[in-house]
């Protein structure tokens, strides 16, 4: 809302600093946005929260500055003199949409001289940016300026019938507004018709073929109030914003428009001439009478941490337009004026002392009690893994949760139910990405996807080699019931892919350091099928991990191969040990044996460590694992080596190399046994 | 002894000698050097040559080769260090060797950085914790009770406008509720406050979604910070304090708050909190008290408990203090901007 300084003085006595009053007005409720000179005037403006519709007009302003400054505020008068015949005799109006449209009023003015505005009135509306058009129209805009209230003027003789007719508008009826748009209108959308067609989109815009133009001489003033709903989804589906319609979706002040449209007319008398016909027909609701609000004023204090002395209490309410009704040292019951709607709780009548009487007041410096905060379990696990990622040297990147169907399709594995679909897809999310995708309007079950595409883009701008990881929710839909949200954690790297097992099993040591990682294989067509495998904790599903088939790597414009895995976070939850106990150190050393054993080409190791283990009892502290290779010419074909050592410790005294000796035979015997296995010496 | 071992242990000796020689900068250390690894009656090498004899028959022969190569080994190294204490000069002068100290580290570590949005939220989030905030998490699909109803936010308020929102359709019918994607963290304050009696203490962070072209100072996605304290006797000077504490922590300096009237359906009164940043007011947030409506919502009684909520928007926060002009930096994920955090 832009006001002019000089408006604003034909209501309040300004002889202020501009400076200090936009200050108090920011402080109070309405924010300054700026201020522009023009002319001998300011344009002043300010930002006005949808819950006062009534600063949307000057009066509503200068009253605000009169009771942050204690002036009283001087309201015109609106008594235009009647001299014509009654109005009944001359126009009819019906409302067959009360719930479109609450009341409307009309008066008429016959023989009134359409000409340019005086400069005074043109030089105000200029200030706060308004289109200077004729005496008429500048008198309806500058009276909606002045008041809040939007009024609309026909010209008289345009419309036929002698009538006017308040009802919803037919599906797809035309109408054609004062900008010279048709628009095709909707039911639910509030018409103001003639005897014929309709002649305004009721609280948006005036018709094209009823608007006043030099050639007018009668003139219909109307004055309405629309419900507010309805004007906003008017106002949207037709893209048509207007300062009329800007009002009326945040309500209008009832017993206002009455008023307004008696100082219409009264400045077209004054500045068009024309002769008033006698009374208003007014169609509608009874204006419904504000209830009594009571503040308890202890209240204050426990809302506002001070006190309010009850004569400060009074003195702001009452100066806002509240009906003081009574007041005791307890309370203060008022009525609140017509054109405050937003008052009707005891709560907010405490806002309106808070703010006029000053948040400055409110101390920045009491004494706040401690209270324990809980790091819960879930947070635990997130930084540690946080911690062992970028310790890894993978980089945290942070994606959409809206992505193409594309991506869902060629990865998924959480759910085969179809993605949640958004009503909208997020726009210009995708600007970078390849152009054969749809819209991002899926809610996303899967993150690897997203994060393909960042690596995608990285390499597009020479950040070649990139080490990526997220930890994201995925959705995943439920019959009848909110979907489940798992945190997830995807990772991309550059490395293969037993670089990155080695780190994820390093991030579940970190939570659990005797944890095994298991494997069993798996089909996913983002992975190469011999080069990937799921994981699982406990036997429990854990996530996917492999390198990107060619082909998918293709499908997503990656020029690099990439190893890439997602996993469940509740899993690692699950077996995290968030306060490890302590074990003594055994005071003795240990004693290593390398062996290398040509074992058949399918074996897998952990099917070989498992039978160490379990062979070697008590004294094996680890296996370690070092290398596998191959000599065809001495082995034969599909054998291969496995080298790695087996590490013992005795918690009860230092082993000899006799009893390891006979351990290492004991598990050399046990992997010939189990798997064919001969040590190569 | 295993052969094994043996030559473990060999290898062992040497490289402690080595070391122990190149450490010594005067003729007295490297003499205390020498007894220890070189005495004829207890030097570690003569005690090597002695277990010598434990080893296998079989493996001697290489063991003891092994023995002369170390023990040939040492000798030089004694003797190149017997050089350079008696020269007064360096290693290099002695090896003929330069030691290029200017030459990068090896090999080079590499870390990743977290993003700068998880530091941001980190750092919020250890703040808000030293305040008494606990972190509460709740469901970023959402139905209308929790992202709007209650809260106070009616079926005619512009928020609740279809475009203004990522309402959302699953493929099976059967729920009747009307689903989105949250519109702001506020949602959780419901669920808590649902399942949890006061007094209550807690911060929601996360993403929050709305339908915005995206641009440099616009994404559909975003992440914001809510705090919300219910009990006994909370006013509106607590949440005074309490934001000041926070942006004394935040900004390491004395500062500054204040508030300006605002409108918001889920608190009454409502304010924007700007903090005081050298000589300027800069916007903290929204806040205010709970409103009664929203208590009553969640089955607690106005008249007895009372609360303040705040919240705001990592993004912009992070942008003002890295200085980072466009938003969508953050969702490109362009490792050489993730780097600079």
């Amino acid at each position: 809302m832009i006001v002019s300084w000089n408006w604003l003085k034909d209501f309040v006595k300004l002889d202020l600093n501009p400076a200090e009053v936009e200050q108090r007005l920011m402080m109070a409720g309405l924010n300054h946005e700026g201020t522009e000179s023009i002319g001998d005037d300011l344009a002043i403006d300010l930002e006005v929260t949808s819950n006062r519709p009534d600063c949307l007009g000057h009066l509503g302003v200068a009253r605000e500055i009169g009771v942050l400054f204690q002036r009283p505020l001087t309201l015109p008068t609106a008594q235009p003199t009647a001299a014509g015949p009654a109005v009944d005799g001359q126009i009819q109006v019906r409302i067959d949409c009360p719930e479109l449209c609450y009341r409307y009023t009309v008066r008429v003015i016959r023989k009134a001289k359409i000409g340019p505005s005086p400069d005074w009135l043109a030089s105000r509306l200029r200030t706060i940016g308004i289109t200077v058009i004729n005496n008429v129209v500048d008198i309806s805009n500058y009276v909606m300026m002045e008041c809040g209230q939007p009024l609309h003027a026909f010209d008289l003789a345009t419309i036929i019938g002698q009538q006017i007719i308040v009802r919803g508008a037919a599906k797809g009826e035309k109408f054609e507004a004062i900008d010279h748009n048709t628009y095709q209108l909707e039911p639910g959308m509030c018409v103001i018709a003639d005897g014929q067609r309709a002649v305004a989109l009721g609280g948006v815009m005036g018709g094209a073929e009823s608007e006043v133009s030099q050639a007018t001489t009668d003139l219909l003033i109307e004055a309405a109030e629309f419900a507010p709903l309805s004007i906003r989804k008017t106002a949207r589906s037709l893209n048509l914003h207007s300062p009329s319609s800007y009002r009326f979706e945040r309500t209008i002040d009832p017993a206002g428009v009455d008023w307004a449209s008696r100082r219409c007319c009264e400045l077209i008398l004054d500045l068009a001439g024309g002769e008033l016909a006698d009374g208003v027909v007014d169609v509608g609701n009874e204006i419904v009478a504000l209830q009594p609000v009571v503040l308890r004023l202890p209240q204050l204090e426990r809302i506002l941490g001070i006190t309010v002395p009850q004569d400060e209490v009074r003195r702001i309410l009452t100066a806002l337009g509240n009906h003081e009704e009574s007041a005791d040292n307890d309370a203060v019951q008022v009525i609140p004026p017509s054109w405050r709607r937003d008052l009707t709780r005891e709560i907010d009548l405490i806002e309106e002392v808070a703010r006029i009487h000053g948040y400055d007041q409110i101390p920045e410096d009491v004494a706040v009690p401690m209270w324990p905060s809980n790091y819960s379990d879930a947070e635990r696990v997130l930084d540690k893994l946080r911690r062992v990622m970028t310790g890894a040297g993978f980089d945290e990147a942070i994606t959409a949760s809206l992505a193409p169907q594309e991506w869902g399709d060629r990865f998924s594995p959480w759910t085969e139910r179809d993605p949640i679909v958004a009503s909208m897809p997020m726009k210009g999310i995708l600007a970078d990405a390849p152009n054969d995708l749809g819209q991002a309007d899926k809610v996303r079950t899967s993150l690897l996807p997203s994060l393909l595409e960042a690596r995608r883009y990285n390499e597009s701008v020479g950040n070649i080699g990139t080490e990526m990881f997220e930890t994201a929710k995925v959705y995943l839909p439920r019959e009848g019931d909110l979907p489940v949200e798992p945190w997830t954690l995807a990772i991309v790297s550059s490395g293969g892919f037993l670089r990155v097992k080695g780190v994820i099993e390093r991030l579940v040591a970190t939570l659990n350091p005797t944890m095994k990682l298991e494997v069993q294989p798996t089909k996913q067509s983002l992975l190469d099928h011999d080069r990937s495998a799921e994981l699982r904790l406990k036997g429990r599903q854990f996530g996917f991990l492999g390198e990107i088939a060619p082909q998918a790597g293709k499908q997503f414009g990656l020029r690099t191969g990439a190893t890439v895995a997602e996993l469940r976070i509740a899993s690692l939850e699950e077996i995290a040990v968030l306060i490890p106990q302590y074990a003594p150190q055994i005071p003795y050393p240990t004693i290593t044996r390398d062996l290398n054993l040509i074992v058949d080409e399918q074996l897998l190791w952990s099917d070989l460590a498992s039978t160490v283990k379990e062979s070697a009892g008590e004294f094996l502290e680890t296996t370690e694992y070092k290398e596998t290779y191959r000599r065809e010419e001495q082995d034969g074909t599909g054998k291969k080596r496995l080298l790695f050592s087996v590490i013992f410790r005795s918690a009860v005294g230092t082993l000899t190399n006799e009893e390891v000796d006979q351990i290492r035979d004991r598990i050399v015997a046990a992997c010939r046994e189990a798997h064919g296995a001969k040590l190569l010496v | 002894m295993a052969l094994g071992e043996f030559l473990q242990q060999l290898d062992d000796l040497a490289g402690d000698a080595e070391t122990a020689f190149a450490a010594a900068t005067d003729a007295d250390q490297l003499e205390a050097a020498r007894v220890e690894f070189l005495g004829a009656k207890s030097g570690r090498l003569k005690s090597a040559q002695k277990q010598l004899g434990s080893v296998d028959k079989a493996d001697k022969p290489a063991a003891g080769k092994r023995f002369n190569e170390i023990k040939q080994q040492i000798d030089g190294a004694f003797k190149a260090a017997q050089q350079r204490t008696a020269s007064g000069g360096t290693a290099g002068k002695a090896t003929g060797k330069f030691f290029d100290s200017s030459l990068p580290g090896s090999p080079k570590l590499k870390l990743g950085h977290l993003h700068p949005i998880s530091l941001t939220i980190e750092e919020l989030k250890d703040i808000m914790g030293r305040l008494g905030f606990s972190v509460a998490d709740g469901p970023e699909i959402e139905d209308e009770r929790h992202n709007f109803e209650a809260l106070n936010i009616p079926l005619a308020h512009p928020a609740r406008d279809p475009l203004e929102n990522f309402y959302l359709a699953t493929a099976n019918k059967t729920s009747p509720d009307v689903l989105l994607l949250r519109s702001q963290t506020s949602t959780v304050q419901i669920r808590v406050m649902e399942k949890t009696p006061p007094p209550i203490r807690i911060i929601s962070l996360g993403r929050v979604y709305r339908p915005d072209t995206a641009d440099a100072t616009h994404y559909p996605m975003f992440h914001q910070m809510e705090g919300l304290w219910v009990d006994k006797k909370v006013t509106m000077a607590d949440l005074k304090t309490v934001l000041r504490l926070f942006a004394t922590s935040y900004l390491g300096c004395d500062v500054h708050v204040r508030f300006r009237p605002s409108f918001f359906p889920f608190t009454e009164p409502s304010v924007e909190a700007d903090m005081s940043w050298g000589d300027k007011w800069i916007e903290f947030g929204g806040a205010g008290m709970v409103d009664p409506n929203v208590l009553s919502a969640v089955g607690y009684d106005p008249d007895q408990v009372s609360g303040f909520a705040f919240g705001l928007g990592i993004e912009r926060l992070c942008m003002r203090r890295h200085g980072i002009t466009d938003i969508r930096e953050f969702y490109r994920n362009d490792v050489r901007f993730l780097h600079q955090f």
